[in-house]
C-alpha cells in the first residue's frame, strides 16, 4: 500500500517535471530549473557518500569544476564532439576521486572530510591561477552546445536543454536507486551504522567507501559538464567550497539517505536564495538562518517530515 | 596428528612498553570448544583482537587450518573461515535481523557485488541458498520469531544471540566468542551454552573468552588460562579447577 503511494508520488513528480516548462511563465525560472536539475545530479552523488555511507565529503563543487573544465578544454583543444566530452568528464573526475579517496578512506573518522575540503581548495586555486590552461578568473567562453550546428533540435532553446538535463537527472536518480537497493547499497548503509562490524563480517569497507566516493564524484563531474555546456561559460567562482556546502545542505534539507531527498534539496538550494532577494543585503544572513533552523528542526529533511506527516494521516506510527 | 583449526605460536603483542601478550602458544582442534579465561588485564581481549586481525601481532604466528593468517586484514580472515563477536553489542540497528544476517552472508557469495546493481551476471540459485541458510541460522539461534524486526528494537539478549548468528552467516571454520554471556540472565546463559554446543555439532570449532566460570566449566572441552599476558595453565575443566596456579591467580577458593 505504502509502496503504491510512493510510486504514485514519483509518477506525479515525473509528470510535473515534464509539464514544468509549459507552466512557467517567467523565462528566468526555467533557467533556474535547469540549474536545479544539474544540482539534482550532483546532490544524488553527494547523497551516496554523505547520506548512505555516512562520510561527509566537502568537494562536490570542486568535482563539478573538474567535470566542467574537462569537457570544455577537451572540446576546445582536441575538437572532440560534445557528447563524447560530456561522457569523458566523469571519467576524468573519477581519476581525481581515486587519488584523493584512496589515502583518506583507508582510515575512519574525520580525515576524509578534512582531505576533501583541502582538495576543493586546491582545485579552486589551480583553476584560478593556472592561466595557460584555465584562463583564471576570466574563465572559458564559447563552450559549444550539444548537437552541433545542423542538429534537428534547437539546443539554444532553453526548453530543449531543460528536457535534456531532465532526462539525465532521471537516469542518474534511477541509477542511484538501483545502487542503493543492491548489495553494494546495503553495505554502504551498513558502513554508516557500524563500520567495525562491516569489517568483522568479512567485508573490505574501504573498497565500498571508495566506490561510493568515486561514484559520487562522477555524478558531480557529469553535473559540471552539463552545466558548462548549458551556460557556455565557466569560471572558478561557482566551484568553490561554499558551493560544496550547498551540495551538503541539499542532501540534509531534502532528506539524507533517501532517493527523493536530493531532488527536493537541489531545488531548495537553487530557488531559496532567489526568493530571499527581497531582503536585499540581509539575504545571506536570512539564508543562513533558514538553513540552521531547518537542520535543527528537521534533521531528517523534508522527506523525513513528509513521511512523518503521512504516517500521522494514515494513523500509523512512523 | 590432525591439523588444528587454529594454531597460535609464540604470539606476542606489546603496546609501547606494555607486554599485553607474551609467548602465547595454544591450538583449537577441529570440533573443539576451547575456553580462554583469565583475570581482567590478563590479555584475553588483546589475544582475540590479534587473532581476528584488528591489529597485527608484534611477533609470533597464527595459522588457520594450516595457513598463515597473521599478516592478513580482518576481512580476509573472515573469508578464510575465522569469525568473531564483540564484547559489547555490535549490530546494524536500522536493519532487520534478516538483513543483518544477509549482509553476513555476503562474504560467501561468488557473484560480483556489481552484478546486484543491474541484476545481470549472477550465479543461479545463490540467492535461494542464502535465504535457506539464513532460515537455518535463525532456527538454530532461536531468532526466527524476530527475523523481520529491526535489530535496534529487539532485546539486548536477542542482540547478543544475533551477534553469534551473524558470525555463522560467513560459513566459518571457527568462531571467536568474546564474552558472549555478558549481560545474560541465568536461563539465557543456559540457552547460550546449548547454542555453543549446537554450533560445535555443526562442525564449527569455538573459542570462548568468558568471565562467567560456570558457563566455561560446563561447555568447554579444554581451557587455557592467562595471567599477565602469559599462559599459566591448560587442560580440561576438571584439571583447571584443581590447578594450584589458577586458584591463586584467578579462581580463589575452588568453585
Amino acid at each position: 500500500m505504502r509502496w503504491n503511494g510512493k510510486t504514485l508520488l514519483w509518477a506525479l513528480a515525473l509528470v510535473g517535471f515534464i509539464l514544468l516548462p509549459q507552466l512557467i511563465t517567467v523565462k528566468y525560472y526555467l533557467h533556474l530549473s535547469i540549474l536545479a536539475l544539474c544540482w539534482v545530479i550532483a546532490a544524488q552523488g553527494q547523497n551516496l557518500i554523505q547520506g548512505y555511507t555516512g562520510y561527509v565529503s566537502i568537494v562536490q563543487a570542486g568535482f563539478m569544476g573538474i567535470g566542467a573544465y574537462s569537457t570544455a578544454l577537451m572540446g576546445l583543444h582536441y575538437d572532440l564532439p560534445v557528447w563524447l566530452t560530456i561522457l569523458l568528464a566523469p571519467c576524468v573526475t573519477a581519476v581525481f576521486a581515486v587519488l584523493t579517496g584512496y589515502p583518506s578512506l583507508r582510515v575512519k573518522g574525520h580525515y576524509f572530510a578534512v582531505v576533501t575540503l583541502a582538495f576543493n581548495l586546491v582545485i579552486f586555486i589551480v583553476l584560478m591561477n593556472w592561466h595557460d590552461l584555465t584562463q583564471g578568473e576570466a574563465g572559458i567562453t564559447g563552450i559549444p552546445k550539444p548537437g552541433g550546428k545542423d542538429s534537428w533540435l534547437n539546443w539554444r532553446d532553453r526548453g530543449t536543454y531543460y528536457y535534456f538535463v531532465l532526462s539525465i537527472a532521471i537516469l542518474m536518480t534511477g541509477l542511484a536507486a538501483l545502487i542503493v537497493r543492491s548489495r553494494i547499497g546495503q553495505t554502504l548503509i551498513a558502513i554508516r551504522q557500524n563500520e567495525d562490524l562491516v569489517g568483522a563480517i568479512g567485508i573490505a569497507a574501504w573498497k565500498y567507501k571508495l566506490f561510493a566516493f568515486v561514484t559520487s564524484a562522477m555524478y558531480a563531474g557529469l553535473a559540471g559538464a552539463i552545466y558548462a555546456h548549458y551556460q557556455s561559460f565557466i569560471n572558478p567562482e561557482i566551484f568553490g567550497v561554499a558551493q560544496s556546502l550547498d551540495a551538503i545542505l541539499a542532501v540534509i534539507i531534502g532528506g539524507s539517505g533517501t532517493i527523493a531527498g536530493p531532488v527536493i534539496g537541489a531545488f531548495f538550494v537553487v530557488f531559496l536564495p532567489e526568493y530571499l532577494r527581497f531582503a536585499d543585503s540581509f539575504r545571506l544572513i536570512l539564508y543562513g538562518l533558514v538553513l540552521v533552523l531547518a537542520t535543527i528542526f528537521m534533521p531528517r529533511g523534508i522527506v523525513g517530515v513528509a513521511g512523518d506527516l503521512w504516517a500521522k494521516v494514515k494513523g500509523k506510527p512512523s | 596428528m590432525t591439523t588444528a583449526i587454529l594454531q597460535v605460536e609464540k604470539l606476542c603483542k606489546s603496546f609501547g612498553g606494555v607486554h599485553a601478550v607474551r609467548d602465547l602458544t595454544f591450538h583449537v582442534a577441529p570440533g573443539e570448544i576451547l575456553g580462554l579465561i583469565g583475570p581482567n588485564g590478563s590479555g584475553k581481549s588483546t589475544t582475540v583482537n590479534a587473532l581476528a586481525g584488528v591489529f597485527p601481532p608484534t611477533s609470533g604466528e597464527i595459522l588457520l587450518a594450516g595457513g598463515h593468517i597473521q599478516t592478513l586484514p580482518e576481512y580476509e580472515r573472515v573469508a578464510m573461515g575465522l569469525s568473531r563477536t564483540f564484547q559489547t553489542a555490535s549490530i546494524f540497528p536500522e536493519f532487520t535481523v534478516r538483513e543483518q544476517l544477509r549482509l553476513g552472508c555476503n562474504v560467501t557469495l561468488k557473484s560480483h557485488p556489481l552484478s546486484s546493481v543491474f541484476g545481470i551476471g549472477r550465479h543461479p540459485g545463490e540467492d535461494e541458498a542464502v535465504e535457506s541458510r539464513i532460515n537455518d541460522i535463525l532456527e538454530l539461534t532461536g531468532l526466527a520469531e524476530v527475523a523481520e524486526d529491526k535489530v535496534g528494537t529487539i532485546t539486548a539478549a536477542q542482540q547478543r544471540f544475533l551477534m553469534i548468528a551473524t558470525t555463522l552467516a560467513s560459513e566459518p571454520k571457527i568462531v571467536l566468542l568474546d564474552e558472549p554471556a555478558a549481560g545474560l540472565v541465568s536461563h539465557e546463559r543456559k540457552t547460550l551454552s546449548n547454542l555453543i554446543r549446537a554450533i560445535r555439532d555443526t562442525g564449527v570449532s569455538v573459542l570462548v573468552i568468558e568471565h562467567h566460570m560456570a558457563l566455561i566449566m560446563e561447555v568447554c572441552d579444554r581451557i587455557v588460562v592467562l595471567n599477565f599476558g602469559s599462559k599459566i595453565a591448560e587442560g580440561t575443566p576438571e584439571e583447571i579447577r584443581n590447578d594450584k596456579a589458577v586458584i591463586d591467580a584467578y579462581l580463589g577458593e575452588a568453585v
